[in-house]
């Protein structure tokens, strides 16, 4: 079982891999990789994939709420937070 | 609900376009001039941009793959003299109205689909010293399943007020502009909400531009009786300034925008006031 601080730093390390468009130090839980285009369009299917294996749960897009993948912390709190997925 | 083509002032091509006249062209162009107003609050400069767009340019947006449904493209003869003679001997239309075409040109343009992208054409590879406001109208071209007259026309008028800035400078505007546009429909009391769209991307659930707009909402459309927006407002993200190498701060310039489709606010004007003119809202003596 992961620590919160093991998956946080998952998703961080996912982040700056897959974009390529920021440095580490310039990643924190509340930088906006949505707004700010850190992931794109089609990067977000694969950060889907991702968080697929990571919480070994399986997400329904068509269910997915507004503001979801706004930062690392709104992923964290509705993908891992309680142990379950908030659907809405 | 009216239907316009019974109005003096008004008639209805059955190619999806309209030509206004009277007291029709004159709301259009009162309508026009309030947009010009508010437009002037952020000191936004005008500009009038021509009909076509090259489409080396909306390339840069992969606007081909998220739109090819709504594209007008310029389509032209081969000039060579051969291919010329071949048309006009040739039927040149068939009965139906279509052009029997011999040998094209290369088409390398397409008219203009939304009337913010000239801007980003214009301003490409600028390094903005400080927020930039501007304005256009556009007769803007979209290619659709069915037209019905001021609500869904293959041409139509777009009068859009842009921001290129850093996030904060584009949303400042953005709120700033859109508080401005709900106090308006309060005094008018033209019923109109405020609601989250999408763009109208080809093939939406297999687009993950359309996924991503769901998730992150960019636009909000102002909706008239629930059935018809009439103007939107948007937020690019760094989408533009990235594709066209428009930076600001040093980094890529963020966007957004306020459209205001004129047909429809005439459509809507005219199905909540009545066909009657001295009932619209005086817009010249509004305040702003």
């Amino acid at each position: 079982m992961r620590t919160e601080e093991e998956i946080r730093q998952s998703l961080r390390d996912w982040i700056i891999k897959t974009s390529g468009k920021i440095l580490p130090e310039e990643l924190t839980d509340e930088t906006p990789i949505i707004e700010r285009r850190i992931i794109s369009s089609l990067q977000v299917m694969d950060l889907i994939l991702f968080l697929e294996r990571l919480s070994n749960k399986a997400i329904e897009v068509d269910d997915l709420k507004p503001g979801v993948f706004q930062n690392i912390d709104s992923i964290y709190k509705n993908f891992f937070e309680g142990g379950s997925i908030d659907r809405p | 609900m009216i239907d316009p083509s019974t109005l003096a002032g008004f008639r209805w091509l059955e190619n999806g376009q309209s030509a206004l006249s009277g007291s029709l062209l004159d709301l259009y162009r009162s309508l026009d001039r309030l947009f010009l107003r508010w437009a002037a609050n952020y000191g936004a400069v005008e500009y009038r941009f021509p009909a076509f767009i090259q489409a080396k340019e909306l390339a840069k947006l992969d606007y081909f793959r998220s739109f090819p449904h709504l594209v007008t493209f310029a389509a032209t003869l081969d000039e060579s003299e051969g291919n010329l003679k071949r048309f006009i001997e040739g039927e040149t239309i068939n009965r139906e109205g279509e052009i029997q075409l011999t040998a094209q040109a290369p088409i390398r343009d397409v008219l203009t689909p939304a009337a913010c992208y000239h801007f980003y054409i214009q301003f490409q590879g600028e390094s903005l010293a400080a927020p930039r406001h501007v304005t256009t109208r556009a007769t803007c071209f979209r290619r659709e399943s069915f037209y019905s007259p001021l609500e869904r026309q293959w041409s139509f008028s777009m009068r859009e007020i842009v921001c290129l800035g850093t996030a904060e400078e584009v949303k400042h505007f953005l709120t700033e502009c859109r508080g401005r546009v709900e106090r308006f429909f309060e005094e008018i009391r033209l019923p109109v909400e405020w609601k989250d769209a999408t763009d109208p991307f080809f093939n939406p659930s297999r687009n993950p531009k359309h996924l991503l707009q769901k998730l992150d909402p960019v636009k909000t459309e102002m909706v008239f009786q629930n059935r018809l927006a009439i103007g939107s407002v948007n937020f690019h993200r760094n989408y533009f300034g990235e594709a066209f190498q428009i930076t600001r701060e040093g980094r890529e310039s963020f966007s957004g925008c306020v459209a205001f489709g004129i047909e429809r606010w005439i459509y809507a004007f005219l199905n909540h006031y009545g066909l009657n003119e001295s009932d619209w809202p005086e817009l010249d003596r509004l305040k702003d």
